[in-house]
């Protein structure tokens, strides 16, 4: 039986309460498509946010439309993302320690096509075989941060997913291990325009473990070499990163908690020898009980301090030398608070988040970061309002049999 | 003065030179008499300009007047500064900036041969040359004009003059840009300024793997830094390839080891004559600005130059090279070494004679066990990135990244 959904009201009980159970070996029956809608509207107020001086930005975050679909009695189905903010978010967004894209101390814009793949699954062996194809993540780390609790991103995205790729992957689910492994391009995305295309394609590869030991809690390793972009005309590093992480998710009564501990770790290769690493440690911890929910996270994570153009929050990509300025340690720990309540056919989520961060030097560079923001410590409070309806992404980053039964909440 | 090399080498010198006059060679041969320099003599400061609120790049030197650039964005300020300093004494005195509109770095800067012109670099996007006037004013030089075209728009990285049949030019390298769909290569500009009011574009080509990164030119031969495309050596006017700035002919190319061919220097030795040497800087990809650094000095012997074979290199551990200046009289050269302060090299003579101890694996020789570094400076400074220097008399000045402009007193490196 085919079913249709499109923009249901849904009320604030039905967040998060997606505990995570191995994938069922053999597909429901009948076919469904899910679609969804949502973006925030956010103003955001950085103290410093450079040089000793405080900016407050809006900025309307986070606009998608997604969509998720099976057929064939759910042995194909599909799962897709369209991302407005390169409509929305050009200058980047303030964020506490983020960088990447040649993005920094603000959050890069996301490609419109984010994520569209498609997965044929099988019983094999006891168990789930998948192949998946098209953009989106290759199999390495953790969910990606628009599916978790904060608005804001933490600063190791670049460390701990590897989103907008084109890709090609496998998986096998039997009990409670998840195998999968997949190949895909390495090169990050240069516009929101930026489709990705085929070049590199295989020369990068990525395979995660997951296992499911009891419900709700998740355990998960993973490696992934990312070939250099072949495509960038400057100096281009080849990445091995790894990750590792344990998540869990319970029910309570009227609501749920969440938490997730990972660790995280990129190096940077030229021809074989290692010339960059940063690494990253995060944890986060959500408590919802009925229409209120609250956020912790914790985060100490390294990055590169780069070049900075006329712009300061934008570094050339990549660079015409060969040196960093310095890198840095960033200790972040953000709080959140939210209230979700069902308007009409809309989900509502008022919420503030705040951050306090600090952050050193390492290396023993010429670089400052108190030279560059102004003073030690850093703080950032933002308030804002999401409004979604239909379906949504409460995971985002695994397809085919990898994919658990709570990765979309429908209506 | 401190005795060092063995007799051997030397005497070998004084015989290839003498045989090489006898077959009606220009190079002379070198003095028996000259005195030696000494080993990793201390090259004291003597004076320190300070520039603590912007990241120092590039040094220039006119008379008494030194001209350094900045870099990248230090506490909300752009790299978009050149300050004026009067150096008629030791300690330079900051007595004036040009702030140039637009630049997020203005990472290089440059003195023509006759004095009447500074260049100054300009990055990123909106890519251009400054051209002031020192013949008006060295003090405080007028801009004379901005030179921006789209070829030059994805940034100019760094800015050469070179004099070509008595016509005086601007060599451009030209960042690469990844713009989307399709991102721009890195190039080289050159520019005929005999008219420095109005520039002409004389070429723009594409080269580089993945960059052009500096020039040199003398007596009309072009060397390019290509980075892992090696050094290219080109025709421009001076060879017998037909070769001109608009349309340069390539005569031959070295893959240096550890490729990242930075910058170059062709060595004129103004006692011997010779010019067999081109000193390639090797900047080494990873570090860390001010604490970590790497890639070595290469000597490429260019005697042929359809054929330059790399003889020598010169290595400093935990520290890479940057720019160079050369006392071509004393044959001294100054090597900016980032963290590892200043550099002098003492190279005159027989760079690829030496001995199995002196020699690396691969045959090349090695500066540092020939004894050829003749003097250190800044090594006690930390944290300090020495960019570039520039070498008069018996001093050196070298910007720093961190601080400003040190002044060394070299007259122990005077022959």
């Amino acid at each position: 039986m085919a079913a249709l959904t499109l923009a249901t009201a849904t009320t604030g009980a039905a967040a998060q309460n997606h505990a995570h159970a191995p994938p069922p070996a053999t597909p429901p029956a009948g076919a469904a498509l899910h679609l969804g809608a949502s973006a925030t509207g956010l103003l955001t107020r950085a103290a410093p946010a450079l040089a000793d001086r405080t900016l407050t930005e809006g900025y309307l975050t986070q606009p998608v439309l997604t969509a998720a679909a099976t057929l064939a009695g759910g042995r194909l189905s599909a799962t897709g993302m369209l991302n407005l903010e390169g409509l929305t978010l050009q200058r980047g967004e303030l964020t506490a320690g983020i960088w990447g894209e040649g993005y920094v101390d603000r959050r890069h814009p996301h490609t419109y096509l984010h994520e569209l793949v498609l997965s044929g699954r099988t019983p094999v062996a006891g168990g789930s075989a998948s192949l998946s194809v098209g953009r989106g993540f290759a199999p390495f780390g953790t969910d990606d941060p628009m599916a978790r609790p904060f608005i804001k991103f933490p600063l190791n995205h670049h460390l701990a997913q590897l989103p907008e790729r084109v890709l090609a992957s496998a998986a096998w689910a039997r009990g409670p291990v998840v195998a999968e492994a997949g190949i895909f391009t390495g090169a990050e995305p240069r516009s929101p325009e930026d489709v990705g295309g085929l070049d590199g394609f295989g020369r990068s590869w990525a395979a995660r473990l997951t296992a499911l030991p009891r419900p709700g809690l998740e355990l998960q390793v993973s490696t992934a070499r990312v070939a250099a972009d072949q495509r960038i005309r400057g100096i281009a590093l080849d990445h091995r990163k790894y990750s590792a992480s344990a998540r869990a998710e319970v029910p309570l009564a009227g609501g749920s908690a969440y938490g997730l501990v990972e660790w995280a770790r990129t190096s940077e290769h030229e021809e074989g020898r290692r010339v960059y690493t940063f690494e990253s440690v995060l944890g986060e911890a959500a408590l919802r009980r009925g229409a209120w929910g609250g956020a912790l996270r914790l985060e100490r994570s390294t990055r590169p301090e780069e070049e900075r153009l006329s712009d300061p929050f934008r570094t050339p990509y990549p660079h015409a030398d060969a040196h960093l300025v310095g890198v840095t340690r960033w200790v972040v720990v953000s709080g959140r608070a939210e209230h979700r309540r069902g308007v009409g056919p809309l989900r509502a989520t008022p919420f503030v988040e705040a951050s306090w961060q600090t952050v050193a030097e390492l290396t023993g560079s010429i670089y400052d970061p108190v030279e560059q923001y102004g003073r030690a410590e850093q703080w950032h409070l933002s308030v804002g309002l999401t409004l979604g309806a239909g379906m949504r992404h409460v995971r985002m980053g695994r397809y085919g049999a990898a994919r658990s039964s709570g990765h979309e909440q429908t209506p | 003065m401190t005795a060092r090399r063995s007799a051997g080498p030397l005497l070998l010198a004084l015989i290839l030179a003498v045989a090489t006059a006898c077959e009606d060679d220009p190079v002379a041969p070198i003095d028996d008499d000259e005195e030696e320099l000494p080993v990793s003599a201390p090259l004291p400061v003597v004076g320190h300009g300070q520039v603590p609120e912007r990241y120092t790049a590039e040094v220039a030197i006119h008379g008494s007047w030194a001209y350094t650039s900045s870099w990248s964005n230090r506490g909300g300020n752009p790299g978009n500064k050149v300050v004026v300093w009067n150096i008629a004494g030791d300690e330079p005195v900051a007595t004036d900036s040009l702030i140039v509109p637009f630049a997020s770095t203005t990472g290089d800067v440059q003195v023509s041969d006759d004095g009447q012109l500074l260049m100054v670099a300009t990055e990123r996007t909106g890519g251009s040359v400054m051209l002031y006037d020192l013949q008006a004013n060295a003090a405080r030089p007028p801009l004379i004009t901005r030179y921006n075209s789209e070829a030059t728009n994805p940034g100019v990285h760094t800015a050469k003059f070179g004099r070509v049949g008595g016509t005086l030019y601007a060599f451009l390298s030209i960042d690469p840009l990844n713009t989307f769909p399709e991102p721009v290569a890195a190039a080289l500009v050159i520019l005929d300024l005999s008219d420095p009011a109005n520039p002409v574009e004389v070429l723009v080509r594409t080269m580089g793997q993945p960059f052009v990164h500096d020039v040199f030119v003398r007596d009309g031969i072009l060397f390019t830094a290509l980075w892992d495309a090696g050094l290219t050596l080109w025709d421009i006017g001076g060879g017998e390839l037909g070769g001109t700035p608009a349309d340069p002919v390539e005569l031959g190319n070295v893959l240096t080891e550890g490729g990242n061919v930075h910058n170059v220097w062709w060595y004129h030795d103004a006692l011997t004559g010779q010019k067999r040497y081109a000193f390639v800087g090797e900047e080494e990809v990873g570090g860390s600005i001010g604490f970590s650094s790497g890639g070595d000095l290469h000597v490429v012997d260019v005697s042929d130059m359809a054929n330059p074979v790399e003889v020598a290199f010169y290595h400093v551990p935990g520290a890479g090279a940057h720019n160079f200046d050369l006392d071509e009289e004393n044959g001294v050269l100054y090597a900016a070494f980032y963290n590892g302060g200043v550099r002098a090299l003492d190279v005159r003579g027989d760079l690829s004679a030496c001995s199995a101890q002196q020699r690396a694996a691969d045959g090349r020789c090695n500066l540092t066990l020939m004894e050829r570094e003749a003097g250190v400076g800044l090594s006690d400074v930390s944290p300090v990135a020495v960019w570039g220097v520039q070498h008069r008399g018996t001093r050196v000045w070298a910007s720093d990244m961190v601080s400003g402009l040190y002044v060394l007193d070299v007259s122990t490196l005077q022959r």
